[in-house]
């Protein structure tokens, strides 16, 4: 059966390519999304789990304060790292090796000096929030960010790019079902006489309908995998950019879609191609009389 | 690839159910004897080998209720029998044999295959019928971008012969239809009367129990088709149960055989060919 589907495919390779084109089209839409919504759960992951906090100091605190706050924040539970962010530091940190002049001209006020604390993994999610509002108490400390705000936001984000991702799980769907239907109608119609002769011979609906079920699921199959490497190759152009300054700001590099999710597309797309085939052909094949 | 709703192959009459009798129950069925276990929950009924091939009881048959093609047809056909059907275009020759190999419906009557009423198969059990009956068009319906090989090696393909077999046989049909050496050509690139050969290998190829021909010389000059005839008679004389439909009065008077003869929706049975002068006097005035 296979080398039936194989040797038809074949013959009619022109249409199949196109068939497999506007699949991956279909494709690289809801591989976009699921993209963007990996990246986006990952940074969102990353500094759920990752426990930090940036502790802003009034802008006259003394060194000796600022020692003992850090000290203070060492000996706390759950806290791994406190390190020491000057007002100059955290200004050549933002303006990197950028010469924007808005940048440059901003005030001393615009980078405050910071402790930046790390927390354990474990401890981080019970205890930033805690530690927080005990420092928030302090003189010396001007305000304490703890992402937390920003965990929410990506959680929005995130939600919305599930949504997003069903609709388009959706459209793909539709597309994949009228492109591969109508493949599949029009190389049926197009071996209406091989069609006539296997049944003519003896030959089941099932055996009749196989190769035509075989290249749907190819063709669903190939335009995902064609869609996933389309994706694949757009990702590396734009990663050097996104890893240089989005990357130092989120924490988190951008990443490709994981292999499983690669592999769940295709089979996804298999799978839809070759229902397609089953369910458009399934009336058509009993129609046909020798 | 063999298909998985076949069971095993026979070379003698085509492929039958998975839950057919064991094998040993078929040492004593002669050869070419058609096995009627058309549906997996019946077994083979030995009797059925002793029978007519062929029964048409009261059959009647029409596109419109104001024209029958055909009105009680009530006849037999022994195994191992040459029949001429003919008749008029539209006298109902290709309703005739389509409503034996299941590809059209009867309005009434039985058409028994072997003791099977081939009306009440099931649409699944129409392919297992047909495994059993070979069947020569006038449009010879090749495929015509497949090469004569694989156009002859799809009747034993559907039955999941294996590739050493089916070379073997195909070769051997092609040799018997004179066209030995011609399996790599094109089917699109032989004469009329070849493709005509290249049908008909291809509904012997899985030694059918019954051939039909509906109108098999209707394209070919009158010199090829007394050969297509012929060649119908050498398959004929290997022990095939052969229905010729034509309207072509030369042929029936090639050789005496019986003829049944269709006019609007009457039917007649000639049995000694159209030299049966008594016969054709009977069958005018029925008519």
């Amino acid at each position: 059966m296979m080398e039936r589907a194989f040797r038809a495919a074949f013959a009619e390779i022109r249409l199949h390519l196109l068939s497999v084109f506007s699949v991956a089209v279909a494709f690289v839409c809801l591989s976009a999304t699921l993209l963007v919504a990996f990246n986006i759960d990952s940074v969102r992951a990353r500094w759920a789990e990752t426990g930090r906090a940036s502790v802003y100091l009034a802008a006259d605190v003394e060194p000796k304060t600022i020692q003992t706050v850090r000290k203070a924040l060492l000996a706390a539970e759950g806290v791994t790292r406190v390190d020491f962010v000057s007002s100059e530091q955290a200004r050549a940190e933002v303006m990197g090796g950028s010469e924007d002049e808005a940048l440059a001209g901003l005030p001393e006020e615009a980078f405050p000096a910071s402790l930046e604390v790390t927390l354990r993994d474990d401890a981080a999610a019970a205890r930033v929030e805690k530690l927080a509002s005990q420092l928030e108490a302090l003189p010396a400390v001007e305000a304490v960010e703890t992402y937390k705000a920003w965990g929410e936001r990506l959680d929005r984000l995130l939600r919305g790019g599930a949504q997003a991702a069903v609709l388009l799980l959706l459209v793909v769907l539709a597309a994949v079902v009228s492109v591969v239907g109508s493949t599949m109608r029009m190389a049926l119609s197009r071996r209406r006489a091989e069609v006539e002769v296997l049944k003519l011979v003896g030959a089941t609906d099932g055996y009749v309908r196989g190769p035509f079920v075989i290249e749907g699921a190819a063709q669903g199959g190939l335009g995902a995998l064609l869609a996933l490497a389309l994706m694949g190759v757009l990702f590396l152009i734009v990663r050097d950019s996104f890893d240089g300054t989005l990357g130092t700001l989120l924490g988190a590099s951008p990443q490709f879609l994981p292999f499983v999710a690669c592999v769940g597309l295709v089979v996804l797309g298999a799978a839809i191609g070759a229902l397609s085939a089953y369910a458009s052909l399934r009336r058509l094949i009993g129609s046909y009389v020798v | 690839m063999q298909d998985d709703s076949t069971g095993s192959t026979r070379g003698s009459a085509g492929t039958l159910d998975p839950d057919f009798g064991p094998a040993d129950e078929l040492e004593d069925v002669p050869t070419r004897a058609f096995r009627p276990a058309l549906r997996g929950d019946q077994r083979f009924d030995r009797s059925a080998a002793h029978r007519d091939i062929l029964v048409f009881d009261d059959v009647h048959k029409a596109y419109r209720a104001d024209m029958p093609v055909l009105k009680g047809l009530t006849t037999s056909v022994a195994r191992g029998e040459f029949l001429f059907i003919t008749g008029p275009s539209g006298s109902g020759k290709s309703t005739l044999l389509r409503m034996i190999y299941a590809a059209e419906r009867v309005d009434h009557g039985r058409i028994l295959f072997l003791g099977r009423d081939v009306c009440k198969l099931s649409q699944s059990s129409i392919p297992y019928l047909r495994r059993n009956i070979g069947v020569v068009f006038q449009d010879f319906k090749l495929v015509p971008n497949w090469t004569v090989y694989r156009n002859v090696a799809v009747a034993l393909e559907v039955l999941g012969v294996p590739e050493r077999i089916v070379r073997r046989r195909v070769g051997e049909a092609l040799e018997r239809v004179g066209l030995s050496g011609r399996g790599r050509d094109p089917a699109s690139a032989l004469s009329g009367g070849e493709q005509q050969r290249v049908a008909i290998a291809r509904a012997i190829v899985p030694e059918p129990a019954l051939l039909l021909a509906d109108e098999p010389t209707g394209n070919l000059d009158p010199l090829l088709a007394v050969d297509i005839l012929g060649l119908f008679e050498d398959i004929h004389e290997t022990g095939v149960t052969v229905l010729f439909a034509t309207h072509d009065r030369s042929l029936l008077d090639i050789r005496p055989r019986r003829i049944v003869v269709l006019d609007e929706g009457r039917t007649s049975d000639v049995r000694a060919g159209l030299n049966d002068d008594d016969a054709l006097v009977r069958m005018r005035v029925a008519s």
